[in-house]
């Protein structure tokens, strides 16, 4: 599948802090991908020099089969779209006259202005100020814009902030249907695994401005795997064969069962072996899955930070 | 291509001026100047000439040396300040349009309310003279010119005030930098260098305080100097979009 986000080690710097290091992003075509890192994994940052926003200290970036330079940087933009941090707008102007100022700027059709009014449902407030709406609605302004001119590429940078649970849950409805309803590849981050997994089939893992994870969501849940759980008619002999297996101190003991953590296949079966030898008396293993979102803590907590989640 | 994103640029600038607060400042600072101007006119009889030229001296005075620049700051700031706030900054920089676009629109539209503060201003020179100070006739047509003048002296200033709210967030310092200039706009023309100041173009255009033309013989180094320094402000502000980082 080709990608329509590809990027090469990009990395970029304000002074002695590094904000994004060795990027390599590969957005497939046609995908919903999750961007997801804890706050100031470096998101914002990437997503802005995918924009031309920014400069990169070093690496490339390749957008919709071109090379982003100040040459191609314009004819790229006209097929993205984009809402980075708090949607932008003009306060004292109606939700249209936003729209129609966007959508002159994007050359695109004035008719168009209807169409993403109808998509984020603000078509009985068009004629209202902006400067009136609750953040909800000026989110939905934001993703209208976005829409504009038919983008082929949405970027878009944590929608959901600062939305109550009803307008999360819209807004995850909404983008859910974009890609049916507008035939773009996305591009979203959040900083919660849980918001998006219903609605991402590719995810990207960032943490401290490093990608620790990229790849289809239900790769994510085999890359990493859960606690082993062991249903034993006689625990106490186990004690000798877990500590000559290095895992005496890992072992713990949870409804009956003696739950170790994640072990490689050969190492488990191996460690069955030698506990129905020992007359353990070996009547279950079962292999617990892990949420997402404790596959998301566990991966950036490896790399050395818990993050807010 | 750049002339299409130009005219893309100037509507977006343009719808931006819509039902703006804006106004409100090109209603009513004329409106003082030309009080403050008519009032002085009316009661310095032993100094000024009673009619139309003497009228429009005491005009321009306290319009090119308090009111014009700070007003011209005012329209830049407001407009600047629409992208300062929140994130609009992104906005308009993920747009399709070359910065520089953004920064002549930006022109256009400000040039577009200085000519009609100009107009504004124009008349009511025409109603005080009419009305307040009971001159007879109407005013000669060189008055007419100069107000025309003063529009193309309001680019240079324009383009300069545009460049400081750029790459100033707050509004007022660049207003008050404005003021400054316009009073020292004063002192370089009282000295014959009113051509390498922004500011001074303007007095010179306006012809302000004089009874005799200023500019006499010298239109086209005039119009030389406001396309330079236009043309410098602009390539400044427009190189500096183009290498900044948007935070």
């Amino acid at each position: 599948m080709q990608n329509v986000v590809m990027t090469s080690g990009l990395c970029k710097a304000y002074g002695s802090r590094t904000a994004v290091q060795g990027l390599d992003l590969c957005v497939p075509y046609g995908s919903v991908y999750g961007f997801i890192g804890p706050n100031g994994a470096g998101k914002t940052t990437t997503m802005k020099l995918l924009l031309g926003l920014i400069h990169p200290t070093s690496g490339s970036i390749r957008l919709l089969d071109e090379e982003l330079t100040p040459q191609s940087r314009l004819k790229i933009l006209s097929r993205t779209g984009s809402l980075i941090e708090s949607p932008s707008y003009y306060a004292h102007l109606t939700a249209a006259e936003n729209l129609q100022l966007v959508a002159g700027l994007k050359g695109a059709e004035a008719k168009d202005v209807v169409r993403v009014l109808d998509i984020v449902r603000l078509t009985p407030d068009a004629r209202r100020k902006v400067g009136q709406f609750s953040l909800g609605m000026r989110q939905r302004l934001g993703i209208a814009m976005a829409l504009l001119g038919w983008p082929t590429l949405l970027i878009l940078d944590e929608p959901t902030n600062g939305l109550d649970p009803a307008g999360i849950q819209e807004m995850r409805a909404l983008l859910a249907e974009m890609p049916r309803r507008c035939g773009a590849t996305v591009l979203i981050s959040s900083h919660l695994l849980s918001e998006l997994e219903q609605i991402v089939d590719h995810v990207g893992i960032l943490n401290k401005g490093r990608l620790l994870y990229q790849g289809p969501l239900a790769g994510l849940q085999q890359h990493s795997r859960g606690d082993v759980a062991l249903r034993l008619l006689h625990p106490a002999l186990a004690a000798p064969v877990l500590k000559s297996a290095g895992l005496a101190g890992l072992a713990r003991e949870e409804r009956g069962e003696v739950v170790l953590p994640p072990l490689k296949e050969a190492f488990l079966a191996d460690l069955v072996g030698s506990l129905a030898a020992a007359g353990a008396g070996v009547v279950g293993v079962s292999c617990r899955s892990r949420s997402l979102e404790e596959i998301f803590l566990s991966l950036t907590k490896a790399d050395g930070e818990t993050g807010v989640v | 291509m750049f002339l299409k994103a130009l005219w893309r640029s100037i509507r977006a600038e343009d719808s931006k001026l819509r039902g703006a607060r804006v106004w409100a400042v090109f209603f009513l600072i004329p409106l003082l100047s030309a009080a403050y101007g008519t009032f002085s006119f009316c009661y310095n009889s032993a100094t000024v000439t009673r009619d139309w030229n003497g009228l429009w001296g005491q005009h321009t005075l306290y319009y090119a040396l308090f009111f014009f620049a700070p007003m011209a700051a005012i329209y830049a700031a407001w407009l600047w300040r629409l992208e300062h706030l929140g994130h609009n900054w992104t906005l308009v920089l993920s747009m399709p349009v070359p910065p520089l676009c953004l920064v002549l629109a930006k022109l256009a539209a400000t040039f577009k309310l200085a000519l009609f503060t100009q107009m504004w201003m124009w008349l009511l020179f025409f109603g005080c003279g009419k009305l307040w100070a009971g001159l007879p006739g109407v005013p000669p047509a060189a008055c007419l010119l100069w107000a025309l003048r003063g529009a193309v002296a309001a680019v240079p200033v324009l383009a300069l005030q545009l460049l400081l709210s750029m790459l100033w967030r707050g509004f007022a310092p660049p207003v008050l930098l404005a003021l400054l200039g316009g009073v020292v706009g004063f002192l370089f023309v009282s000295n014959g260098w009113g051509l390498y100041w922004p500011y001074g173009l303007l007095v010179l255009g306006m012809n302000a305080n004089q009874g005799y033309d200023l500019l006499a013989g010298q239109a086209p180094p005039f119009a030389a100097a406001c396309a330079g320094f236009t043309f410098l402000f602009c390539a400044a502000a427009g190189a500096w979009l183009k290498r900044r980082d948007i935070a």
